[in-house]
């Protein structure tokens, strides 16, 4: 306990922090200027300067730390002198230009300068001089108004990790600057907008068009992104987001951001917007009312269910659609329309990984607070690049990094080049990530003894470990040093907690169930938090919400009639007990037996691998309803287009990866109908009733008939969300009853789930790979097609690359910039080629964002048997020079 | 990022040697950035990045230390840098006069090559030879106890 007075009054602390801190938790305010909760310590500006009893000279109240029986004074007439004398130096060279500063309201040292008064410059000589830097596509630089204190560069360094700006020159020459001296060449997190105090970093997409204090309001919401879910402000004036920010303690992002939340929101104010309800008339699609639209569409549906029953109808949701939507959606589909046939972008990786690691782990296996990463004493990234496809949750690990945590990246991690300890990254490139999970798994049963904990899982450890490769075997066909893989092993023997982080690249292989039961064993000797990488905001609430072929609401299976009966009795009508069709066995079958499909909120036409196929396969069908914000590929193609609002038009909830449900707030109104109430009315004119007034309501209802949401309200649900296991009763797959009815996929029956892994294990030597190889790749400044409808992002990326390393350049002839043409066997396209260091060799990285040469005109597929989650494959891959 | 045991040849290939003198690789990197100014004579965005890959630190930061130092040249040089001291104690015993010679003789000012390409010349604050001044670096070898006279003849012995 220490003791001390501030300003006279008696303070008591449990803990010796700064005088800063001590103050502010008092509610006696400081002045700073270079001091930031979020960043390290500075003392630079002197604004917080304090006289403490006994000390001689004035102490900055940001870097000293309380004693007992210290007596500090934070006004005194000789510390508002000090920092009046300091504001005079600041503003010898700071130039009064408040009124063209966007920063003017907003501006720290404009208040402090309002606070001690306006001070009659004594220096002569003339303020020194830097011309705007305005090259920059979203940030402007005035270094004439830069203050030096250093946070923009303490947080690109400290927090953010990309160390993409520093300060140059010395003295009064001093300035922030990007290497290039000109553009950025950053992660552009614009998080140093968040922390510069003055107007010397600022967005350039609301320059000048606004003052902040006229902005009618600030709505805190859930990106848009990803599966993180940063909480966002949406700055908000005549129904417009005029700005996206973030403050210090907001969401799970603590008030970071990245590229894409922060500048990708232009999309929700595009011109290309659906407006109006179409229908397909003559082979157009024309103007429709509301209940035409409604009407023609359930009387289709309800025509092919009549005569090919609901097993001819299937449905697709997408990433971005609000639990309360899809929850209507497999409704409406189950109840309504009769069909399981009911699927989403989860089966790309996120559905069928996590339903494997919950077979060995039980439910909510890869629930795992993003916050805990920097704790765990080691962090193995797996296959997927954290910091590109999930980037808030990839400064976490940047920042275990900077704590001294071992950070070991297997396969290409690009992101963490600069934080990790180990790099196990085949010379081949991506594909051999199971090989080098398997040699550090076979190492690390060498040195790390097993607990005891899990008999199980041990067993079918042990059954394995006699077949893992070697060092050696590992080295020789994926070129990963033999003695590096032995090293790690030996770096994690000690380790106590640390966290693994997977993404879709390990599950869409034909490997999956090898990988994921590596993974799980991986996570099971270094007692590891499991996190999967989500790739859209609402991944995980397509699968809590039973929006999969063989699981209802709260993730129960389909096939236990106990959970069915339950359903069917909460929606008063059947389910089909069998399990239905999944996302690509749907677009297979279209035009065969399944006649119609329902699309919410996803772009199947674009966002699927073997393109040309899948268009075809659309283009069979009877009837086809798409409900999307854009006038998409595959809407393009439907019978019935109902336009939809965008996330800050609506209220609603997302589950990010860590199983948070957070409400996203309707910041915006918008002319049309919320996605809920389009599904309600289709609903209801399928026969189901819809007694919903709001998105409470539908909540209400998830709450009554899903175990896992038993107990919870919409409005429980606070800042910072509900967090898993929320109230209800999660599933714990080795002691629930049905276990023995389970299928093989997650049975727990002797043999039924480790079997499987014995036989997976290794049939034939490790193979190397050798060739040119296509990956798909995910860049860090968009999101599907989404995010090519905001300006700010296609002025940073505006056209699909392929990228490959310069060695591989070189031989295939091609040098930066060139026109080349990629194909193969399922099409071609032509883009640039953008020669990049640090790639692996052979590979070859081309994105699926762009239309016209998105990179599933090239992919194929194959199903993994089991999951059925498509495989990317690409024969006769070929790149000639334009 | 080099692997352990590869030969690496070309240029700064030196700065291998210099890596396994230090406990990380930030702390190289003020010898490796001398090594790199010996090497092309001066700083170039292409010698800070290679040396910044070298050493797998960032661009920026590479950057942002080398300008604090007036030791590293930002803009090309001449063949030799001629850095003179102009503070208190070697202003004292005349420095200010040999500038005048340097310009007279050589066509140099402050922060330029002469017309030949053979000298820049940079003003320094303090070279650490006080006593022993007027003192000038040539390079890397200090030069003490200057005058008009010894001057050109030290100057004179670089080509």
């Amino acid at each position: 306990m220490v003791t001390l007075s501030i300003n006279g009054r008696k303070v008591e602390l449990e803990a010796p922090v700064t005088i800063l801190e001590a103050a502010r938790k008092n509610g006696i305010d400081i002045p700073t200027l270079c001091h930031h909760p979020a960043l390290e310590l500075w003392g630079g500006c002197r604004m917080c300067l304090v006289e403490v009893e006994k000390m001689p000279r004035l102490q900055t109240a940001c870097t000293v730390r309380v004693a007992d029986g210290m007596a500090v004074h934070t006004e005194t007439p000789r510390v508002v002198a000090a920092r009046k004398a300091i504001l005079e130096f600041f503003l010898i060279n700071h130039p009064l230009e408040c009124p063209t500063c966007d920063k003017a309201g907003l501006c720290a040292l404009q208040d402090l300068t309002v606070k001690y008064g306006a001070v009659a410059g004594r220096f002569e000589e003339g303020k020194r001089v830097f011309p705007e830097v305005v090259d920059d596509p979203v940030i402007v630089r005035n270094m004439k108004r830069c203050i030096m204190c250093t946070r923009c560069v303490r947080m690109c360094d400290g927090v953010q990790g990309a160390s993409a700006i520093g300060v140059i020159d010395r003295g009064a020459g001093s300035h922030i600057e990007p290497f290039s001296g000109g553009r950025y060449n950053c992660e552009y997190c614009g998080n140093c907008l968040t922390v510069c105090p003055v107007g010397a970093v600022m967005s350039k997409l609301h320059r000048y068009t606004y003052r902040p204090w006229q902005m009618e309001k600030t709505v805190k919401t859930i990106c848009s992104f990803c599966g993180v879910g940063c909480t966002l402000r949406l700055e908000v004036r005549d129904e417009s987001i005029k700005r996206v920010s973030a403050e210090y303690g907001d969401g799970v992002n603590n008030g970071l951001l990245c590229g894409r939340g922060r500048f990708g929101y232009e999309y929700a104010d595009s011109p290309e917007r659906l407006k109006t309800p179409l229908i397909k008339r003559d082979g157009r699609l024309e103007r429709a009312t509301w209940d035409e639209a409604l009407g023609y569409a359930a009387e289709r549906l309800l025509e092919i269910k009549k005569s090919g029953g609901g097993a001819a109808i299937g449905g697709i949701a997408g990433g971005r659609t609000t639990n309360e939507e899809i929850y209507l959606f497999q409704k409406f589909l189950r109840a309504g329309l009769g069909t399981n046939n009911i699927d989403s972008i989860a089966r790309l990786g996120l559905l069928p990984a996590q339903k494997i690691l919950e077979g060995v782990f039980g439910q909510g296996a890869a629930a795992n607070l993003i916050s805990g990463i920097p704790h765990s004493e080691a962090v193995l990234v797996v296959a997927s690049d954290p910091t590109k496809l999930n980037p808030v949750m990839g400064l976490e690990v940047r920042a275990a990094a900077r704590a001294g945590r071992k950070v070991i990246t297997i396969g290409h991690v690009d992101g963490l080049k600069r934080h990790r300890t180990h790099r196990l990254e085949a010379k081949t490139g991506p594909g051999q990530e199971t090989l080098i999970m398997a040699g550090l798994l076979g190492e690390l049963l060498k040195v790390k003894p097993l607990t005891g904990e899990n008999p199980g899982l041990e067993d079918a450890i042990r059954q394995w470990e006699k077949t893992l490769p070697g060092p050696d075997e590992v080295e020789k066909a994926a070129g990963v040093a033999a003695s590096l893989i032995s090293a790690t092993a030996a770096d994690l023997k000690e380790v106590s907690t640390s966290s693994i982080i997977a993404g879709r690249e390990l599950a869409s292989s034909m490997d999956m169930r090898t990988n994921m039961l590596l993974l799980a064993a991986l996570g099971y000797i270094l007692n590891s938090r499991i996190f999967l990488i989500s790739e859209h905001p609402n991944e995980q609430g397509l699968i809590e919400m039973g929006c999969s072929p063989d699981m209802l609401p709260g993730e129960r299976p389909l096939e236990v009639s106990t959970f069915r009966e339950k359903y069917e009795q909460a929606w008063g009508a059947g389910i089909n007990p069998e399990a239905g069709l999944t996302l690509m066995e749907m677009i297979e079958q279209a035009g065969a037996s399944i006649k119609a499909l329902y699309v919410l909120g996803e772009d199947p036409a674009f966002n699927l691998p073997a393109r040309g196929r899948v268009k075809e396969a659309l283009g069979r069908l009877d009837f086809l309803v798409v409900q999307d914000i854009f006038m998409t590929e595959t809407a393009a193609m439907a019978d019935v287009v109902f336009p939809a609002l965008c996330w800050s038009e609506k209220d609603g909830t997302y589950t990010n990866l860590e199983k948070r449900i957070q409400k996203l707030k309707k910041a915006l109104v918008k002319e049309g109908i919320e996605d809920w109430r389009i599904l309600a009315e289709i609903g209801k004119r399928a026969g189901l009733p819809a007694r919903y007034r709001n998105v409470s309501d539908i909540f209400r209802e998830i709450a009554q008939v899903s175990p896992i949401h038993a107990g919870l309200s919409f409005e429980s649900i606070e800042e910072g969300g509900l967090l898993w296991p929320y109230k209800g009763k999660p599933l714990v797959y080795s002691a629930t009853p049905y276990s023995a009815a389970q299928s093989s996929s997650v049975s727990t029956a002797a043999g039924g789930l480790y079997g499987p892994w014995a036989e997976a294990a290794w049939s034939g030597a490790p193979q190397a790979q050798n060739g040119l190889k296509l990956v798909l790749d995910k860049p860090l400044l968009h999101s599907d097609t989404l995010s090519t409808h905001s300006g700010a992002l296609m002025d940073l990326m505006g056209g699909p690359e392929a990228r490959l390393c310069p060695e591989t350049g070189s031989k295939l002839g091609i040098a930066d910039g060139d026109a080349v043409k990629v194909s193969t066997e399922q099409g071609h396209i032509s883009l640039k080629a953008r020669l990049e260091s640090g790639l692996p060799e052979d590979a070859l990285f081309i994105s699926n964002n762009f239309r016209g040469a998105g990179a599933f005109e090239l992919f194929g597929y194959q199903l993994e048997p089991e999951s059925k989650t498509p495989v990317l494959t690409a024969q006769n891959l070929k790149v000639e020079r334009l | 990022m080099s692997e352990p045991g590869m030969v690496v040849e070309g240029p700064l290939a030196g700065l291998e040697e210099i890596k396994k003198q230090y406990p990380t690789e930030r702390a190289a990197l003020m010898p490796a950035l001398h090594a790199a100014q010996r090497e092309f004579g001066w700083l170039s965005h292409e010698a800070l990045a290679a040396v910044a890959s070298r050493l797998n630190l960032p661009e920026a930061t590479v950057r942002s230390t080398a300008s604090f130092y007036s030791m590293f040249q930002g803009k090309s040089t001449g063949r030799h840098a001629v850095r003179i001291c102009t503070n208190v104690a070697c202003m004292v015993l005349g420095a200010e006069g040999l500038l005048a010679v340097l310009n007279g003789l050589y066509g140099l000012a402050p922060g330029q090559t002469s017309p030949d390409g053979r000298f820049s010349l940079e003003v320094m604050e303090c070279i650490g030879a006080c006593d022993k001044g007027p003192s000038m670096l040539v390079n890397e070898d200090l030069h003490t106890d200057l005058s008009a006279e010894k001057i050109i003849e030290v100057l004179e012995t670089y080509e």
